[in-house]
Order: structure tokens, then sequence, then C-alpha cells
């Protein structure tokens, strides 16, 4: 094991205030970290030089934990009314085995379950966080699609109050994030899958667990006897940053499934990306295998 | 009493291993776990260019170099040269370099931290030269009849007239297969410790696989004679070849500095250095031209098989020699000529890895065969049964298969435990329209048991075992043998064939970690030979042992009823009588091999096995499922079923990453992979169901009977892989590793 870990000064802040004083003020700063499981790995390989000094969240309970709410009324979450509540809030903290395993994700948000099930492995899942995933900004998060067809936004903390960011406008570029260095990630609201609507999870990895992923696709669609009412689709690892499809969604609401416009669409999506090779993957594949993907959802709403 | 009729109470019982307790527990003791007084850590300088003229090594003077030693060539006693198989390469480079990563300097401080920063702190100087990085290169050059590419070595292999062959076949048949380096990604990475000796000497402990190996290529680099050159292995976490020849070097490594500062001092790369800085699996470019009639039979095979060796020879030549071996062999075929070659890149030499040239030689060839069943319309199966060496036959060498002949048995029982030819007719073949191509595909191959030609009569492999006290004060026997426990089960499989030959329990026996200051040497633990030749040997010392109990017992009063071990060996010992009983391995007095015309008898003998592959392939990704794979093996004598099952399991996967996922580019001279994120390899959810036979031939000149195993699995899963998926889609993959990208561009093609 190297060393380069060892010289990080560590705080351990027991108070999202507390947490937030100590990121207000530039000498006491450091980087944001809660389960390490990209962070220390980038720190121990060299990928990323370790910082002086780095913040614990994990003692934050205020960032955990996931709600029903109705983001319409205004109401804090947390506090259910009766009737139904469209959204959830998830905490910065929850856990991918968390995510796994919730009821409520399971049943309103069965993409981002399905995602977290992909993570790493188990020890990856009780560890790794959602807002980890989300911070890191790698192209290839896990999460990050399923979150996006979801409609997420992110909401952040400073000591001068609270903002809320959608997620789609929240990556700048590539592993490039709007966050403010005296904000911490808090909670995300999303919404959830309506009924009628259904949701899709797909990752292609080079092996068959404990991947990082050459593509994913998450969908959310509504139709209605063979017309697309609603198509929210997102992409990772196939541009700089995870992305929504708009061009895509515009271009099928409103039409009708058929087997000649599902070789539109699988020709429709391939236009629209233009992803790069790494090492996982080649752009050819990549680009050609996103309308693939996209042509088998459709595929299986066609089927009913 | 003959080989085959022996009654064993140990051998052929599947008992787990004797050292399970020790690993699962935490118990057992890896090198890094050594609590080693005053130790010092070391850390390598290295050439951060591929091919360069090193003009010397710049010391940053605002450094405090007082605090640590460093280790130059100029500090290697004796000359400057890793013996290997021709003594080119040096311990440190100087002068031109031919690799990156090439060691220049060590550096050895009292911390880790310290070493690492004092080595950042040394900027060689080099004068960058144009570098060769891809075996594709070469190949280009071969081709256009270009000779001036860097050959390492050379050897053909000549029976027949290949041209008499062509004139004489129906269908040419012509194809190319490569394969990239694969990485053996052992769990425990490689780690030595060096701990300088009062008398001047050194001991070297750690991760091995080959103690007298370090004795042998460090001797005249450290000026010291063998015996002064102690070397003892530490629980070793896996090897596969990885620690073959590499822990020579990094003994080399460990030694320079700990003689210079008379402090210990370790190197124990992390998963990074292990990865860029140590041998894999050397790339092949294969070349078949073959000759077949419209009745099936084969009138010629012709073969080009050219090796990446990397920037020095180290091994290569022999690992070159066995794919030599392997690359026409296992059918019936009177013409046959193969042309081996090594180049040589600059990249990191390549090196010793499960089937040492075999498998990179079968790739091609069991893929071949499928086409050349295909130009005669014969099914795959049927080919190779109607072409498959038998009892009596001759190989490529001429050598007559006499004995211990497991084909056609092998191919017989998988292809009926597959049920493989009602399956043939539900391969898609590329048919359009379905959700999922299904194919299923087949491998048949020998493995050479033992060294390559002559290796196993020029290393006169010793085994020994010794009556002795154990640690409860009662007696036992302890095995003295050069053989290393790496993971493969040597312990427990020796330990069974001891306590049969003794005729005793097998919690009677020991087997200590190999140290050359206590054992014979038997050879290397390579090749597949350990159970079969090694085995032998300790069978037959502890038959000696044996018989000299029985013997003392009937002279000595009291002791003439029935053998009590504990009694009659307390007795034998009380007497002082000498403990130590030897064997020295000896292949039949007929058996003949020369090197010159690479004829004769090329191995003591041959493993045998068939691998068929189920492929699923997703038509919408084309992402490639192996759900079941069955595999029938003559491995001999079967000493521990459960052990050698899961050898064969763990080979096989291994063999699934080289054909499906594990590659290694090269980017600006260096391996592009160099972590466990970006080296592929499966996992239990990418294992295909296994259904593995036995079916058992036991070697005849060597009790109890055992061939190889170790390297058999690693043999033909690719092969069988490549003709499923040719089954399966139409499409023919002639590159390893066969990923999705791959296919998607042939189907583009096609």
């Amino acid at each position: 094991m190297s060393t380069s870990c060892e010289s990080i000064e560590m705080a351990f802040p027991s108070t999202l205030s507390e947490a937030l004083a100590l990121q207000a003020d530039e000498r006491t700063r450091g980087r944001l970290i809660s389960g390490g499981t990209d962070l220390m790995a980038q720190w121990e390989s060299g990928v990323l030089a370790p910082p002086p000094r780095a913040i614990s969240l994990q003692s934050l309970s205020e960032l955990r934990g996931i709600h029903e709410f109705d983001a319409s009324l205004q109401m804090e979450p947390g506090r259910p009314r009766p009737g139904s509540l469209p959204s959830i809030s998830i905490g910065a903290l929850t856990t991918h085995a968390e995510l796994r395993s919730s009821p409520l994700i399971q049943q309103h948000l069965p993409a981002l379950a399905a995602a977290a099930a992909t993570v790493g492995g188990a020890q990856i899942q009780a560890r790794g966080t959602l807002a980890g995933n989300v911070a890191n900004a790698s192209p290839a998060g896990d999460l990050i699609p399923s979150l996006l067809i979801a409609n997420a936004s992110v909401i952040v903390a400073s000591m001068t109050g609270e903002r809320q960011i959608p997620l789609a406008n929240f990556y700048l570029g590539y592993r490039k994030i709007d966050l403010h260095p005296d904000e911490i990630i808090v909670r995300f609201v999303l919404k959830k899958c309506p009924e009628g609507s259904r949701e899709s999870f797909r990752k292609l990895g080079p092996r068959a667990a404990q991947a990082i992923s050459k593509i994913m696709c998450a969908y959310r669609a509504r139709v209605q006897d063979g017309l697309v009412q609603c198509f929210h689709l997102a992409l990772g690892s196939v541009a700089p940053t995870p992305i929504r499809l708009y061009d895509f969604e515009t271009w099928i609401e409103g039409q009708t499934l058929s087997t000649a416009l599902l070789d539109e669409a699988e020709r429709k999506v391939a236009s629209l990306v233009s992803p790069v090779a790494d090492i996982r993957s080649t752009a050819e594949y990549r680009q050609w295998v996103a309308g693939r993907l996209v042509r088998g959802f459709l595929e299986e709403l066609l089927g009913g | 009493m003959t080989v085959k009729d022996r009654q064993f109470n140990w051998i052929g019982k599947g008992v787990s291993r004797v050292d399970v307790d020790d690993k699962v527990r935490g118990r057992a003791l890896y090198v890094d776990d050594l609590d080693i007084p005053g130790c010092w850590h070391g850390c390598v300088v290295r050439s951060p260019v591929a091919h360069g003229r090193l003009k010397g090594l710049k010391k940053d003077p605002s450094f405090d170099w007082s605090q640590v030693v460093v280790a130059g060539p100029e500090d290697i006693p004796g000359v400057n040269i890793m013996v290997m198989h021709d003594r080119s390469m040096p311990l440190l480079g100087h002068d031109e370099i031919l690799y990156l990563g090439e060691p220049l300097a060590v550096v050895a401080a009292p911390t880790l931290q310290l070493a690492r920063e004092a080595a950042r702190r040394i900027r060689p100087e080099i004068e960058e030269l144009p570098a060769t990085l891809h075996l594709r290169d070469v190949v280009k050059q071969f081709k256009a009849g270009d000779s001036s590419w860097a050959r390492l070595s050379a050897q053909t292999l000549v029976k027949g007239d290949v041209a008499r062959g062509f004139a004489d076949a129906d269908f040419v048949v012509e194809g190319e297969y490569t394969a990239g380096h694969q990485e053996q990604l052992y769990i425990e990475p490689q780690g030595l410790v060096a701990i300088p000796q009062p008398d001047g000497g050194i001991f070297i402990q750690g991760s091995m696989q080959c103690p007298y190996y370090i004795v042998h290529e460090l001797h005249e680099a450290l000026n010291l004679p063998p015996e002064k050159l102690r070397v003892k292995q530490s629980a070793v976490g896996g090897a596969f070849g990885g620690k073959e020849d590499f822990p020579s070097m990094l003994a080399g490594y460990c030694a320079l500095p700990a003689l210079k500062s008379g402090h210990p001092v370790k190197i124990v790369y992390d998963r990074n250095q292990d990865i860029l800085y140590t041998t894999k699996r050397h790339p092949v470019w294969t070349r078949y031209k073959t000759g077949v009639k419209k009745d099936g039979t084969i009138t010629a095979i012709q073969v080009d098989y050219l090796l990446d060796g990397g920037a020095y020879l180290t091994v290569s030549d022999v690992v070159m020699y066995r794919g030599v071996l392997h690359s026409a062999n296992g059918y019936r075929c009177e013409n046959v000529y193969v042309n081996g070659m090594v180049c040589r890149t600059h990249t990191f030499p390549s090196g010793a890895f499960r089937g040492f040239g075999a498998p990179q030689a079968i790739w091609g060839l069991e893929s071949h065969i499928d086409r050349m069943a295909e130009a005669c319309g014969m099914p795959p199966h049927i080919f190779r049964l109607r072409n498959c060496l038998r009892q009596g036959d001759s190989t490529p060498t001429g050598q007559i298969l006499a004995s211990s002949v497991g084909s056609p048995a092998v191919l017989e029982k998988a292809l009926e435990a597959a049920r493989f030819e009602n399956k043939l007719g539900l391969c898609t073949r590329g048919k359009s329209g379905v959700k999922s191509y299904y194919g299923i595909g087949l491998s048949f191959f020998p493995h050479g048991s033992g060294f390559t030609g002559d290796g196993e009569s020029k290393i006169n492999a010793i085994g020994a075992v010794e009556l002795a006290l154990l640690e409860d004060g009662r007696p036992g026997v302890n095995i003295r043998v050069s053989s290393t426990e790496m993971g493969q089960g040597a312990l427990t499989a020796l330990s069974q064939i001891a306590a049969d030959a003794v005729g005793i329990d097998m919690a009677r026996i020991r087997y200590p970690f190999a140290d050359t200051a206590l054992v014979p040497n038997s050879g290397p633990t390579v090749a597949s030979r350990t159970t079969m030749v090694v085995g032998s040997t300790v069978f037959s010392a502890a038959m000696k042992l044996k018989q000299a109990l029985s013997q003392f017992a009937k002279q000595e009063p009291g002791l003439s009823g029935p053998a009590d071990f504990e009694r009659v060996a307390r007795a034998y010992l009380s007497k002082g009588l000498p403990p130590r009983f030897e064997h020295q391995f000896q292949l039949p007095a007929d058996v003949h091999w020369d090197q010159k015309t690479f004829q004769g008898d090329a191995y003591p003998g041959y493993s045998w096995g068939c691998n068929i592959a189920e492929v699923e392939i997703d038509a919408a990704t084309l992402e490639i499922k192996t759900p079941r794979v069955f595999a029938c093996y003559d491995i001999g004598r079967v000493i521990n079923p459960l052990l050698a099952k899961g050898q064969l399991e763990g080979g096989l996967t291994q063999a699934l990453g080289y054909a499906l996922m594990e590659k290694l580019g090269i980017k600006n001279g260096r391996f592009d992979a160099d972590r466990m994120q970006t080296y592929v390899i499966p996992t239990a959810l990418d294992a295909p169901a296994y259904d593995i036979r036995f079916v058992e031939f036991p070697y005849d000149h060597a009790e109890p009977g055992a061939k190889g195993v170790g390297e058999i699995p690693m043999d033909g899963l690719a092969p069988a892989i490549a003709n499923a998926i040719e089954a399966a889609t139409g499409l023919r993959m002639t590159d390893l590793p066969i990923t999705p990208e791959k296919l998607f561009e042939e189907m583009k093609k096609s």
C-alpha cells in the first residue's frame, strides 16, 4: 500500500452547521469526503493529488434519509401529508446499498434502484454514497442517468442558505460541477415515476459485475395505445458528462410506436451522440449500441 | 506391481487443503507479514522511455542523500547480468536502455516513503531512440520479407515434406491468429526481502515459484558461491508463472542495496507497479497454411509462430519451443513444418505464464482445425475424432505415443457430456431476427507434462523425505523439495503421495517452506511437473524410507510384529540412523531428444483435454455470455480430484478472461491498463457453469502415475469459445480477446 494518503489532515464535523462553518473559512476548508470509494482510490493511485485537508461528512445525520413529499406544497421533506406525494427527497449520504433496498426507491424510482445494484461490489455499495457518485462527476457515474430521467435537483447548502440546481445544469463540463467552495450537497429531490409510466435501466460493462460502464441508458416513458406521451432518456459514458437526450425526447413524444419507428429511433439516437474511445470501448460501438439499447426499450414498450 | 494396479489410501481422495486453515484464518505469513528487525525499504529508479541511451542519473542536490543508500551498476559485486538463458539482460540497465521501466538504480531507506521520495529525486538522463512497441509492426515487416527486425531466437520443426502434402491436398486452408499480453494478476503482488548475512552472503526470502532459479540467475552478479546465496519461500499468494523468472530480477534489486547498506531491504510492489513492471504472457502471431483432403485427411500443416519476447530473451526461447511443439500437435499428419521465432520489442520482457507458449499455439491451431473441418464439409467433432492422435501414433517430432494416451477418450467423453451433436443443430449461424445468437464449439489438445525436450534429464530433479520428530514430539515425515506451494495445492498433493508411500496417516506428513539450505534441487515449480515429476521423487524417496524402517524392524527384537510406524520410527531415530532418503527422477533409457533436429521425445508424457463451450450473444448489444463449459481431461492418476477440479475451474476462468476480456494496450511505451479497474478479469458472475470430468490414463514411467494439471486448463477455452462464436454468428474471430466491439467491426464488414 502506498503512503500518499497519510499526509492528509482530516476533520470530522458532527453537525452540518459545523461542517458548513469549516467550509466557509479558507483556512479550514477541505475536500469533502463521504464513503471515499472514488477519492481514496484516486488519491492512492495518484490519479488525483491528495489534498492537504479533507472533511469527512460521515457523521452528519442531517444528510441521510429517504422521504416522500410534495414539492408544489413547499412542505418540509420528511413531514408527510395525506394524499399523493409526487416527489422524493434522498439524503446526500444515502448509500448504494440503501438505494437498492429501499422499498420507496424500488417502487417509485425503479431505474435508480436498478442502477445502484450495479455499482461496484457489496463493499462499495455499503460505503459509497449518492452525493459522492454525483460529485465525482464521472461520465460513467452509475446513478446519474437514473437521476436525470427523474428530473432530479441537487440541493446544496452553505452558511448563507440553500440553493437548488437542476442536476442537468449541475454538470458544467468534464468532471466539473456547479458547487461553490463553501457549499455542501445535502440532498436530492426527484420526481417519482408516475402511475402509468415505466422506467428501465441498462448498463453495459466489460464484465458481468464490478464493472465501469461502456455505456448506460435510463428511460422513463408513458405510452398509451401505442402513442408516446412522455419520454425521458438519459445516457452515461457517451459524452463528457451524463446527458439527457432532449432532442430525441422531443422527436419521439407524440409519435405512435411501430416497427418503422423503431428503425428510425435507433438511427436517431446514434446520430445524436458522439462518444469517444477509451480503455473500455470504441466510439463506433458506443454510438451504435446507444441506438440498439433505446430500440430494445421501445420494443419492450411496443410489446406491452 | 505396476503403476496401474497399486491401491492407495490417500491418493485419489478429495481431501481438503492442508493449508486451508492457516490461509482462511490469516495465519499464513506472506513476505509483507514477516517481522524483520531493522528492515529497510527499496524503490527502483526506472527508465521513463522505451528505448534510448543512458547519459547519467542526476541526483537532486537539494535532497539529503545521507539518509538513504543508492545502488547503481557500479555497486554490483560481480558481472552486471542476469544469467537467464543467454546472459544478455543486465541486472541494472546501462548504456542502451531497451524498455520503459528498465531498472537503473535502487534506492533503499528506513521508510518506504523516504525511499520513494529519494527515487523521485533521481532523474535519468536518456537520449531517446526510436522504439518498436508492437508485435504487429514486426509482423508487417516479416510478411513483407523485410528481415531487419530483431530476432531473439528461432527454431524450426520439420516432419515429412509440406510441399508434397499441399500437392496431395484437395483444399488448402489458411488463417492468421493473434493475441496480446496477458497479466497473471495473482492476489499477492511480487515481494522479496534480502537479508545480508554475517559471512558476507545473502538470504532472500519471499514470494516465488523457483528458489533455485534465484540462486542460479544471481550468483554471478552478486559474485557469491551458491551456498552463500540462500533462498527461502514465504507463503505465496498465487503465481501462475509470474513468479517463475521475475523474482530473480526483484531479488537482485533487493540484494544490491542490502549488501551496500548492511540492512535487510524489502521490496513489495503495489498493484500498480506489479502490473506495469513485471513479466506478462507473450503476445503472439501465428499463420497457418494447411492441406486437407475431401475425406478429411490432413496432408500438411505449415505454421509460422512468432512471439513478442519484449526487450530481452530471458526464458522466451523455451516458451517458443513449447509453442512450436504444441502448434501442430494432437493430430495425424505426415507433413509438418513449424517456423518458431521470438522477436524483440521495446517492452517489458515477456515471461512465464501458465501454459508457457502452448495456449498461444493452441489458440491458433484449434481455431484453424474448425476451418479445415468446414473446408471438407465435416462437423468439427467428427473431423477431430477422425484425425486425433491415438495410442501408437507419432507426434510431429516423431515421438511414439506408446502408453498413457487419453485420446480419443477425452474427446468422446466431453462430446457425450455436452450432448454436442444435438446442440450443434441449434446454432444460429448469424440468422437474422433472433434476440440472442447461440453457438457451441470445441477444442482438443495435448499438453506436454514436465520440461520441454531434455529439460528433465538435464536438471536431474531430486526429492527427499526425512524421518523426524514433529512439533508434537511424535515421529512423522518431512518432505524436502524445492517445489513451492503457491495456491495450486502442491502441499496437499505431495503430502498425500508421501503418506501413501510410507503407509501412514497424512496428519504425520509435513512439507515445510522450500529453503535452499535444506532442500535438494527438485527443479522449479513450473511446467506442470510438480505432481508428476517431483511427486514421483517424493513417492520413491518415501518408499525407501518405508523399506529402511521395515528392514530395521525385522532386525530389532520386539519390533517384528505388525508395522507400528510410531514405535519403529522412534526406535530408528533413537539409534541415530540416517533419517533422510532421496530419489532422483529418471526417464526410461529409451527416451531420447535431439535439440538440434528438434526430433524425438519432446515431453516425458502428455495430458489430454477437450473443452466445449456454449455461447449466447445478445443480438442487440453483441455481449457474449458463456453459460456452460464442458471439459474432460486425462491428467494421469488424479491425486486429489477436489483440488484438480479447483485447478481446472480456476484455470478455465483465467482462460475465459484471455478469450473475452483481458487486454493490455501499449501507449507511449507503457501498458495502458495499470490497475484492477482497467485490467479487467472475470468475476464469479462471468464464470460459466462447469462440467469437468476425468479419464485416467496413469503415467507409467513414474509412480504414482500423475501427469500435469497446472497449465492444461489455460490451453483450449479461447479457441472453443471462438469456434462457438463462429457457430453462433458465422463470424470467425481471430484476435483475442473477442469483445463486442470487435464482433461489431466484423459484423459491419460482412
